[in-house]
């Protein structure tokens, strides 16, 4: 066997890491801007710079940025110089064109000057570091600041411009034609569960959840409480509605009094059937079950937003004997509701039932509409699923970059 | 002035954490659970006073967090660095308060129109991006073909469930036919899902139950003086004495409220 002298691995070793160095001098930063960021709250630049390419080879880009009022540059953020192509910015198509052999980065200013509630502004460079080797640009001044409109989220604008034009369309159908809906069993289960309260001559809880009122399945929850509260009225039965959000409350009192009103049985009314309890939830869990357990009501309404406190309410409620009907948009408590309530109304249910209740045209319209979105996204998942696969199929990553875009959430 | 801080200095010792502390914490912490846990039982007054002692704290906690955490930094603080604009939140806020004097309550009816129109104008591109936007790409996202052949045959079932679902919440189509069927596969869907979303919290919940007992058993070494055991002998004792004495006293009715 030849012995292989042992220089020679070692000389092909220094030329191989020698070949692999990249140049010791690095390329200058050229076409170096910086602008507000479009279409954000405020507070954040878009800095845009030609790609230094592949002779910057494991250097690193440092950000650097200065209030000009009190001069002192501050490290903003640092990444690869090979990274941040305008082509990956996460911007969609129609908000964004990005030019070949640039690059662009979006820097929140807010870690070094808080949250900058009026136009502030600032200068910017970049330094390219390697080793001992730097390449520096000179600073650019911008003003950053808020904007009223976001071309990013064009789509969403759209849709809900369609979805408008949708509901105006559909009310007015609504009014000439009538719209069908069909039957929600957990909603005709309520005269039931009235009539029975008002044979025993027990009372009729109701409670709308932890929501607040901005939330949509407690405002379906007030919609659904006036219905309940017509009826109770017209039958004379107790109605206690216990409450977690005190603003959620007085919305209740004045639906509950003009459900009395309507049913021209004022005298009937009275202040206390919507009770605050506690802001706090399993504290609000702890004093129904106790109030349920006592009273034991014939009825026991949960609609609205539950969390933990659903399946807390609910088996009380059961272990009493009354008849509950449970509805929230929470699927992980719906399950719950289903194994401990009468009847459960699933998430959409729960907001059509104001409307299937009172059967106004506003309201069916409402559904319609509702409909129409789902029938929209039916389509989309059916349209984008095929046009992804095509484009995966083939090759054309422009399509799938496109489709994506379309339904994408900025 | 001084005679006030010593009696503060002296109120604000009392609360430092001392071993003494410690046991009475014990004691409270296994007296307070176990007397929730004696609802499983029946109604008891020992629950009562635990329920109403806990819907104290709790709003007492409540008015704390928002006093410290909402009014003192966004109102106070903001109106002592000469910020005038939150009078405009705050008396919208106040507005509400109107709602004890009946002659000029209708005042907070201008509180309660700004949430419910600043509600509506929050939750509406949430809902889109979130019920329409998010759903469609993440449904369709397996099909761009980057996480390979069988995320897509997943993707392709978890889309085809998804439409079946949706066919299930149609409310102003009769369900027959085609939309009866794809309902009733859309029912199948759910099941699973809500099947899946049980066995998973009901996991949680017994990870907290787990929690509870073993705090139990710490407190009923002899470091705590036994109180669990203590607490429960004495909840047991209660119950017996209830179902010899009191019960016959009210002809075994659970008394009325």
């Amino acid at each position: 066997m030849k012995k292989i002298p042992l220089f020679l691995p070692f000389l092909f070793l220094t030329a191989l890491s020698s070949a692999a160095k990249p140049p010791a001098v690095l390329p200058p930063l050229t076409g170096f801007t910086a602008a507000d960021m479009p279409g954000d709250a405020g507070g954040a630049a878009l800095l845009r710079w030609d790609s230094p390419g592949s002779a910057a080879a494991g250097a690193v880009i440092e950000v650097y940025v200065s209030d000009p009022a009190k001069p002192a540059w501050v490290k903003l953020a640092d990444f690869k110089a090979e990274a941040k192509s305008e082509s990956d910015f996460n911007r969609p198509f129609w908000a964004w064109s990005p030019a070949a052999g640039r690059n662009a980065v979006r820097l929140d200013t807010s870690a070094v000057f808080g949250r900058l509630d009026k136009p502030q502004e600032l200068d910017f460079k970049l330094r390219m570091v390697r080793g001992a080797a730097s390449a520096e640009t000179e600073p650019v001044r911008t003003v950053i600041k808020g904007n009223w409109f976001n071309a990013a989220r064009l789509n969403n604008f759209l849709l809900m411009l369609a979805i408008t034009i949708g509901f105006f369309w559909t009310v007015s159908h609504a009014r000439r034609k009538g719209l069908f809906i069909r039957r929600i069993a957990g909603l005709d289960a309520i005269d039931e569960a009235i009539g029975r309260a008002t044979e025993m001559g027990r009372p009729i809880f109701y409670s709308t959840g932890i929501g607040q009122m901005s939330l949509v399945p407690t405002i379906a929850s007030t919609s659904i409480l006036g219905e309940v509260a017509r009826k109770v009225a017209q039958y004379d039965t107790q109605l206690k509605v216990p409450h977690f959000d005190p603003i959620v409350m007085t919305v209740c009192k004045e639906v509950v009094k003009q459900s009395y009103l309507e049913m021209e049985r004022p005298d009937s009314y009275r202040d206390d059937i919507n009770f605050f309890v506690s802001n706090d939830q399993f504290s609000y869990a702890a004093s129904v079950d106790g109030m349920i357990h006592r009273e034991k009501p014939a009825a026991c309404f949960f609609i609205g937003h539950f969390m933990a406190e659903s399946l807390l309410l609910a088996e009380v409620g059961a272990t009493t004997g009354a008849i509950q009907i449970a509805g929230t948009e929470q699927e992980s408590q719906l399950p719950f509701f289903f194994t401990s309530c009468d009847y459960t109304l699933i998430g959409e249910e729960l907001y059509a039932a104001g409307a299937y209740l009172s059967k106004e045209p506003m309201l069916l319209s409402t559904l319609k509409v509702q409909d129409f979105g789902k029938a929209f996204v039916m389509v989309s998942v059916v349209a984008g699923s095929i046009l992804l696969a095509a484009g995966a199929w083939f090759g054309w990553q422009p399509l799938i970059k496109v489709v994506e875009q379309l339904f994408k959430a900025y | 002035m001084e005679f006030l801080a010593n009696i503060w200095q002296w109120f604000a010792g009392l609360f430092t954490v001392t071993p003494g502390w410690m046991i009475f914490g014990g004691w409270m912490a296994a007296g307070l659970t176990l007397c929730i846990y004696s609802f499983l039982y029946k109604d008891n007054p020992f629950f009562k006073v635990a329920e109403h002692l806990y819907l104290g704290a709790g709003m007492g906690w409540v008015f704390q967090v928002t006093f410290f955490q909402t009014w003192k930094p966004r109102v106070w603080d903001a109106l002592m660095d000469g910020q005038f604009v939150v009078l405009i939140p705050t008396v919208l806020g106040l507005s509400l308060m109107t709602q004890f004097f009946p002659r000029i309550s209708w005042i907070s009816r201008y509180g309660f129109t700004f949430i419910m129109g600043y509600g509506a104008g929050l939750v509406i591109p949430l809902e889109i991006t979130t019920n329409f936007l998010r759903q469609i790409g993440g449904t369709i996202a397996p099909f761009a073909g980057g996480a390979g052949f069988w995320a897509m045959v997943n993707g392709a079932i978890i889309a085809f469930g998804f439409i079946c679902v949706l066919f299930y919440f149609f409310f102003s189509v009769e369900q027959k036919g085609v939309v009866k069927k794809a309902s009733n596969i859309g029912i199948y869907f759910l099941m699973l899902y809500f099947g899946a979303a049980f066995g998973n919290t009901v996991m949680g919940r017994f990870s907290l139950l787990y929690g509870r007992f073993d705090d139990l058993y710490k407190y009923s070494g002899s470091g705590y003086f036994y109180a669990t055991h203590v607490v429960l002998g004495l909840l047991v004792a209660y119950f017996v004495l209830d179902k010899l004495v009191l019960s016959k006293k009210n002809g075994g009715q659970e008394p009325a409220h």
